[in-house]
Order: C-alpha cells, then sequence, then structure tokens
C-alpha cells in the first residue's frame, strides 16, 4: 500500500512538473493526464471517489479532449519536450523547488486530518461532493434552472463569437 | 445578429445582475457576475471588426480575472470563518482581495487602464450596457460587504478621481472620454462608501441617467471624435442646445442634477472629518471638468467651417426614437431642486 501511495505521488509531482516545464501544449496535456491519473486515485483511495470520477469523465474526458483538438490545430514542425537540454534543466529546477518545499513543509508535524465525507441528515458517511450535487438536483429548484441556463449560454455564447464564414473577426471583410 | 439570440443574450445580462443583486451566498453572486461577463461578450463582438474583437478579448480576460480573484477570497473565506454568507466576511485579507477584485471589474484605478480601450471597441449601445448596467452587480456586492481598510476605499476613490480627470484630458475619441468619465464617477461613489451608503447609489444613479444621455447623444449624432461631434449640430439644434448642459451637468456644476451627488459627497465627507480629502478630490473633478467644457465648446460653442449643403442634415428625418433621450436630458437638467426628495428616494 505504501508503494503504490508513492507511486501515485511521485505520477502527481512528476506531472505537474510536465505541465509546468513544456512548452507544447500537447505534451502539457499528457502531462496533465498523468497528474489526473495520479491525484484521482489518491483522492479516490481516501473516499473521495465521486470527485475523482468527476474529475475524469469532465475534466478529462471532456475538456481536455476539446483541448488537445483545438491545439492540434496550432501543430508544429519542431516540438520540444524533455529531451531538449533547456526543458530537462527546467524540469530539474522544477523539481528541485518541490523538494525543498517539501523540506520546509515536513518540520511542521501538527497533523492535519481532512475528510472528504460525514454523516448528515439522511446521507450517511458520504463525500462531501456527492451529498451536494445530490442536494442541488434535490432541494435546488430553480437554482438548478439558472446553473443549466449558466451552461447553455456559454454554449450559445461561444457558438455567436466564432460562427464563422465571413461573419468571423479573424475573417474581415 | 439573430433576434433569438439577442433575446437570450439581454435576458441573461438582466438574470445575472438580478441572481447578483439577490444573492446572500458568495458562490451565487460569483454566478451571477459570470452570467453577465457571458452575456455582454457576444454583444460586443457582433461588430465583427478586429478592433471589436479586441475589445471583447480584453474584457473576458480582465473580467474573469476578477472573477477568480472574487472566487478565491470567497473561498477562503469560507476556509477560515467556515461559511459563505456575503454579509458576514469577517477577515481582512478575503475583504481586501474582494474588494480589489470587485474594484477591477467596475474599472476604478489603478485598475482601469482596460476600461477606456475597451469601450473605445464597442459601438454606442453596447458602451451604454457596460457602462451602466455592468456596475449595478459588483456595486451590490461592494454595499454588502463588512467595512473594511478605509485606507484602500479612498484611495480607490481619490486615485479614480484623479485619474479619471488626468486620463481624459488627451482624448479626442468620444467613446474614451466617456469612459474617464466613468472612472472619475465610480471613485466619487467609492470614495463616499463606507461613510453614507445611500450616497453611493444616489451617485450611481445619477451617473447612470447622466452618461445614458450622453451615449444615446452620441448615437444619436453618430459622432465618435470631437471633430464629428463639432459638425453634428446641423444635425437637431434642439439636441445641439441641450449637449452642454449635459456636460455640464456631468462635470458636477450647480444648478443642474449632477452637482446633488458631489455636494451630499463632500458635505458628508467634511462631517466625518476628512476635509482635505473633500479638497483635494473636488480638485481634482476640476480636470473632468476641463474636457467637458471641451466637448461643450465643440459641439455648440463654435461652428467649425463646413459647406452649405453640409448644413442642412436637419431636414431628413431620423427614424432613431429620441423619447427616452428626452425623458433622460430632463431628469439630467432639473433633478436639483427635487434633491429633498430624490435623497430620500435612497436612504433606506
Amino acid at each position: 500500500m505504501k508503494y503504490l501511495l508513492f507511486l501515485l505521488l511521485f505520477l502527481l509531482i512528476l506531472g505537474v512538473v510536465g505541465v509546468a516545464s513544456n512548452p507544447s501544449p500537447g505534451f502539457a496535456a499528457l502531462s496533465l493526464v498523468m497528474v489526473a491519473g495520479g491525484g484521482c486515485s489518491l483522492l479516490a483511495g481516501q473516499g473521495g471517489y465521486f470527485l475523482a470520477l468527476i474529475l475524469f469523465l469532465i475534466y478529462l474526458g471532456g475538456m481536455l479532449v476539446v483541448f488537445a483538438y483545438s491545439v492540434a490545430f496550432t501543430g508544429s514542425d519542431y516540438v520540444e519536450g524533455w529531451g531538449t537540454r533547456r526543458i530537462s534543466l527546467a524540469a530539474a529546477g522544477y523539481l528541485l523547488l518541490v523538494w525543498g518545499g517539501g523540506v520546509i513543509l515536513s518540520t511542521n508535524l501538527n497533523e492535519e486530518f481532512w475528510t472528504v465525507g460525514a454523516s448528515f441528515g439522511e446521507f450517511m458517511s458520504l463525500e462531501y461532493s456527492l451529498v451536494g450535487v445530490a442536494h442541488l438536483y434535490m432541494g435546488g429548484g430553480w437554482l438548478l434552472v439558472a446553473g443549466a441556463w449558466a451552461l447553455l449560454l456559454v454554449l450559445l455564447a461561444v457558438l455567436e463569437l466564432v460562427r464563422g464564414a465571413s461573419r468571423g473577426a479573424v475573417r474581415v471583410v | 445578429m439573430s433576434p433569438y439570440m439577442l433575446i437570450i443574450l439581454i435576458f441573461t445580462l438582466g438574470l445575472g445582475t438580478l441572481i447578483t443583486l439577490s444573492s446572500s451566498h458568495w458562490l451565487i453572486a460569483w454566478m451571477g457576475l459570470e452570467l453577465n461577463t457571458f452575456a455582454i461578450l457576444p454583444l460586443m463582438a457582433q461588430q465583427h471588426s478586429p478592433r471589436a474583437m479586441e475589445a471583447t478579448i480584453k474584457y473576458f480576460i480582465i473580467q474573469t480575472t476578477a472573477a477568480t480573484m472574487l472566487l478565491f477570497a470567497s473561498v477562503s473565506n469560507a476556509w477560515l470563518s467556515g461559511q459563505w454568507e456575503i454579509q458576514q466576511m469577517s477577515h481582512p485579507t478575503p475583504l481586501a482581495l474582494i474588494t480589489i477584485a470587485l474594484a477591477l471589474k467596475l474599472g476604478l484605478a489603478p485598475m482601469h487602464a482596460w476600461f477606456p480601450e475597451v469601450l473605445q471597441g464597442l459601438n454606442f449601445s453596447t458602451g451604454l450596457i457596460l457602462s451602466t448596467w455592468q456596475k449595478l452587480a459588483p456595486f451590490s456586492l461592494l454595499l454588502q460587504i463588512p467595512p473594511t481598510s478605509s485606507f484602500l476605499l479612498i484611495t480607490l476613490g481619490f486615485i479614480s478621481v484623479l485619474m479619471g480627470g488626468w486620463g481624459g484630458l488627451n482624448q479626442t475619441q468620444l467613446r474614451k472620454i466617456l469612459g474617464y468619465s466613468s472612472i472619475a464617477h465610480l471613485g466619487w461613489m467609492i470614495l463616499i462608501m463606507q461613510y453614507a451608503p445611500p450616497l453611493t447609489l444616489l451617485a450611481l444613479t445619477v451617473y447612470i441617467v447622466l452618461t445614458s444621455s450622453m451615449f444615446l447623444t452620441f448615437l444619436y449624432n453618430q459622432a465618435t471624435n470631437i471633430n464629428s461631434l463639432a459638425i453634428s449640430w446641423t444635425k437637431t439644434p434642439m439636441l445641439t442646445a441641450l449637449t452642454p448642459l449635459v456636460l455640464l451637468s456631468l462635470g458636477g456644476l450647480p444648478p443642474l442634477t449632477g452637482f446633488l451627488p458631489k455636494w451630499a459627497i463632500l458635505q458628508e465627507l467634511t462631517k466625518q472629518g476628512l476635509t482635505p480629502v473633500a479638497a483635494l478630490t473636488a480638485l481634482s473633478a476640476l480636470l473632468s471638468l476641463y474636457f467637458y467644457l471641451r466637448l461643450s465648446y465643440a459641439t455648440a460653442l463654435t461652428t467649425p467651417p463646413n459647406n452649405l449643403p453640409a448644413t442642412l442634415p436637419w431636414r431628413i428625418i431620423f427614424k432613431q426614437p429620441t423619447t427616452f433621450l428626452a425623458v433622460l436630458i430632463t431628469m439630467s437638467l432639473s433633478l436639483l431642486p427635487l434633491s429633498p426628495s430624490v435623497m430620500a428616494f435612497f436612504t433606506f
């Protein structure tokens, strides 16, 4: 178990360093997948399975996919990654930063516990975010409608903004 | 733009402000602010020119930065105090951050640089919405939060009046001038917020009336810079006669309506013992008055050289209805004798 936790934390930190040090958005997105994989598995192991599931579905499977497709349009010929010396040195620098931060922060040994769920009302020992979503659908009422309207509005606003052909601003006729 | 789209966007503008105005939870307030931001983006970009797109992108970046700061401060407050009530925000650091985030949303100095540039890229009607309606939601939040550092609010207010006046001096584009005038007026509102919130509402309402008159006047004349304004006297002699008065009302001269908020604010500041602040702010308002006077000069006090056919546009009937403009100009010129009832209207 200890080794599994260590592996997941390692993937998390390595992924974060990868996102920070890669100038190419494709590689950064790949590192983001690594971050999400490690972080979500850690979260799920501590009881926050709902948040981890939602993150995988919506964040990775929705937003990151759209981001990757948009980024694919900007493909360049000479993509730099961890292979070049400059970027690998930057990544090593960030890793050093994380290690230093860990050394500084680990001297405070007031152990704080964090919880992802509790028992209250009719929900027995369930995760906070799960209960929150349930409450939104249960007693949310017009707030749920307003939230759905907000999502619809953003879709329509984006569609209106990127309506192409002669009405786009990038191609001014 | 398709009428269906227009209806949806305008409805959402109203809904967003309404949600923020009636909220007691920070997340709901944030949701209303985000609705407003997204609803106005297609309206801003409807001209489809690169300048309009640039203004839209700048507005988006600034507003989301401010909304993110707001979210961060409210989450920090929730962590520190355990609750999300807007009026129960107790910790000073999130309070200061919220004030700065809302100041960025409004366009108060020193976070004002985006406002004239964004306004310059828009047509007059969208600029009007940006200058008037979009100020209501952040102000409702600023009025509700508990008292924060008085130094912060006085600094924001005074610097806004100063930068609004000073920055507008070198402008020839009318939308930028209206942008700087907006910054200056917002400064007056913030200055008095911690001492007499009803006066903030009074200043906001009078400002909305005045600036709507100016935007609609420029829209009617289709004048985007001082040169176009100078030759617009031929279009409507009536409006030409009234525009300098509205401009002087914006400058805060008695016996026009614009004098009322400045009078009340200066009186309240001196009552609170802040006479030097009051004096310096009144002197900084002189800078704004200078460019309002320059506009009145160009509009009605001089006749620039022109040829004979150009003096005849008044013969053509304009399709744009002027009823609302007439009401606004009447209100911006003649509400000062009604000051007691106007001020009683805002005292709650």
